[in-house]
């Protein structure tokens, strides 16, 4: 061909328009900014000694273990009972499909705060709980105060209504994978669980994997809800101590700082389990922030989204 | 292998199948054509009962699809059995369905393993053999999603394969590839019936069906307009709805 035998012409070189509003907007952003972080820094009731004090206090560090604590312990129940529940709800029997459907309708339809209340209160209607199997002697009960201690009931409360949201999460996901997936899995001769187990739940994952993030994220927060049944966490912890105190502000920013703090380590981990999650899926692993950070130093810009592999060749017949 | 008689399905009340005869004997390699929604796709799922049937009788190896008779009653077969007769036929589908989140080796010993508990190394041996003879033998720990079409659909008769099915059903292999890549598939099927594979295969490949086939089946409406041997139905169609479909696609 002619034309592709012609010389390529220079790289054009033109003066760049200037974005006058862009800069004009930016410093006004940045004037707010500094305008709020020096009020606060500044406010003479505010008293940063006692947030930097009490930042590494005993009480307040064994807070955060009991927040983690209970933040783990109900995102398990909740995930765990959540893929049940999904499970469940697309089950062929009516029956196990129904009471998905009003285990979810139940647990998102009242308040958390309540239901652990619920929880906490529980031996007020059942001063005893007991399992046993009737017309036999076999039973073992308790008594429901020292069964369901403060921890307890907000463990329950948090992961049961937790649940419910995973359900629907979960459901989500499985019903994001492709049928033929299922097809192809029943026609290798995979029975209902074991495709569901081997084939549908790891690619739903990709679609689970970023609400349940969100979703750990906000139950970190929420475990703060413990207070109504006295459970030791975080947030109890600052405002026993700014009850005695009166340091109410410096608290509430010293529980703040910490949630913060551990809502920024979740958010990092949930972006690399996404990534795992991504494989098969994307040509080539996104790369990590700091593989980014790395080659933003070496180049002195953001790299351009190009794929990390070259497209796959396609083969010629022969 | 395969026998029908009077095949009835309906999807609602769209009478999908209208009674369908045939049968396929061992190492007999059937091609089915005809226009989309004639019905050929759907009888293929009722062989190995992705679809139930309404009426009729649908049988393979002797033995009843999806049901079990005794005295003149029928009995459903239980998702175990069902799921048992379903790994001895091997289905490859029109867009592969491989498992994206395992690489190719891994598609291919999955059920091996899983549902008929073969170890590791005894399922990988033939994985491997079977992706060389697919002419994949480079590709083994390659992700799908760096496959061409071509090479994905080997990857799914290889894994169809791998379960060393006594029936092959092809549900238009070749209908989702680029015309260049369509060889390469047809080749692997070739040799599969060259090898005395019991193949049933709904398809548009003409060529495949005249050159490969031992009998050529031509559908429309849900039922069966003309069966016979390739070369004469391509040659020499004897109904009217025949001829005027192989005009538009020869």
């Amino acid at each position: 061909m002619p034309d592709a035998v012609r010389q390529r012409p220079a790289a054009i070189e033109a003066v760049p328009v200037r974005h006058v509003g862009r800069w004009v907007a930016a410093v006004v952003v940045l004037a707010i900014a500094a305008e709020i972080v020096y009020t606060l820094a500044t406010a003479p009731n505010l008293k940063w000694s006692v947030v930097s004090h009490y930042l590494t206090h005993r009480l307040i560090l064994q807070g955060i273990v009991t927040t983690l604590e209970l933040t783990v312990l109900s995102m398990l129940i909740g995930i765990v009972l959540g893929v049940v529940l999904a499970v469940m709800r697309l089950s062929p029997n009516p029956v196990v499909s129904w009471v998905s459907w009003i285990y979810i309708w139940f647990f998102r339809g009242t308040p958390v705060l309540v239901q652990i209340f619920l929880w906490f209160n529980l031996a007020l209607v059942l001063p005893f709980i007991g399992v046993g199997i009737p017309f036999t002697s076999i039973h073992w009960q308790a008594n429901t105060n020292t069964l369901i201690a403060p921890f307890m009931a907000a463990t329950l409360g948090l992961g049961f209504n937790e649940a419910a949201y995973m359900a629907e999460i979960v459901r989500a996901g499985i019903i994001s994978v492709e049928h033929g997936q299922t097809e192809a899995a029943q026609a290798l001769g995979m029975t209902r669980l074991l495709l569901m187990r081997r084939i549908v739940l790891p690619q739903a994952m990709r679609v689970i994997i970023p609400p349940t993030g969100n979703e750990t994220i906000s139950m970190l927060k929420t475990t703060s809800l413990a207070f109504v049944a006295a459970v030791p966490e975080l947030f109890t912890r600052s405002q026993q101590i700014a009850s005695a105190t009166f340091e109410i502000i410096e608290l509430a920013f010293v529980a703040s700082i910490w949630y913060l703090a551990m809502t920024s380590i979740l958010t990092v981990g949930q972006y690399y389990l996404e990534r795992y999650f991504a494989r098969g899926a994307q040509r080539g692993l996104p790369p990590t922030p700091i593989q980014r950070f790395r080659r933003m130093l070496v180049t002195f810009h953001a790299p351009p989204p190009v794929p990390e592999e070259l497209p796959v060749r396609l083969e010629r017949p022969h | 292998m395969v026998k029908a008689e009077a095949v009835h399905k309906s999807f609602g009340r769209l009478e999908v199948l209208r009674g369908i005869d045939l049968e396929v004997a061992p190492k007999e390699v059937m091609c089915i054509i005809g226009p989309s929604g004639s019905g050929k796709s759907t009888f293929l799922r009722c062989i190995n009962h992705l679809e139930k049937i309404d009426a009729g009788r649908l049988s393979v190896d002797g033995e009843l699809v999806g049901y079990k008779q005794r005295g003149d009653k029928l009995y459903e077969l239980p998702d175990a059995e069902v799921c048992k007769k379903r790994s001895e036929i091997g289905m490859v589908f029109q867009r592969f369905n491989l498992f994206p989140h395992m690489t190719a080796l891994d598609n291919v010993i999955e059920a091996p393993m899983r549902v008929k508990r073969e170890n590791r190394a005894v399922a990988s041996e033939r994985a491997r053999t079977l992706l060389e003879r697919v002419g994949l033998g480079d590709k083994v720990n390659v992700y799908p999603n760096h496959l061409s079409g071509g090479q994905q659909q080997r990857v799914a008769i290889a894994r169809a394969l791998a379960m060393q099915p006594k029936l092959m059903l092809f549900d238009e292999p070749t209908s989702a590839l680029d015309p260049e890549l369509v060889g390469d598939v047809l080749d692997v099927m070739r040799g599969l019936a060259d090898d005395g594979m019991t193949m049933v295969v709904v398809t548009h490949e003409m060529g495949f069906a005249r050159e490969v086939g031992d009998s050529l089946v031509f559908m429309d409406g849900g039922v069966i307009v003309e069966a016979g041997k390739p070369r004469d139905v391509l040659a020499n169609p004897q109904q009217e709805r025949t001829r005027s479909f192989l005009s538009k696609v020869l």
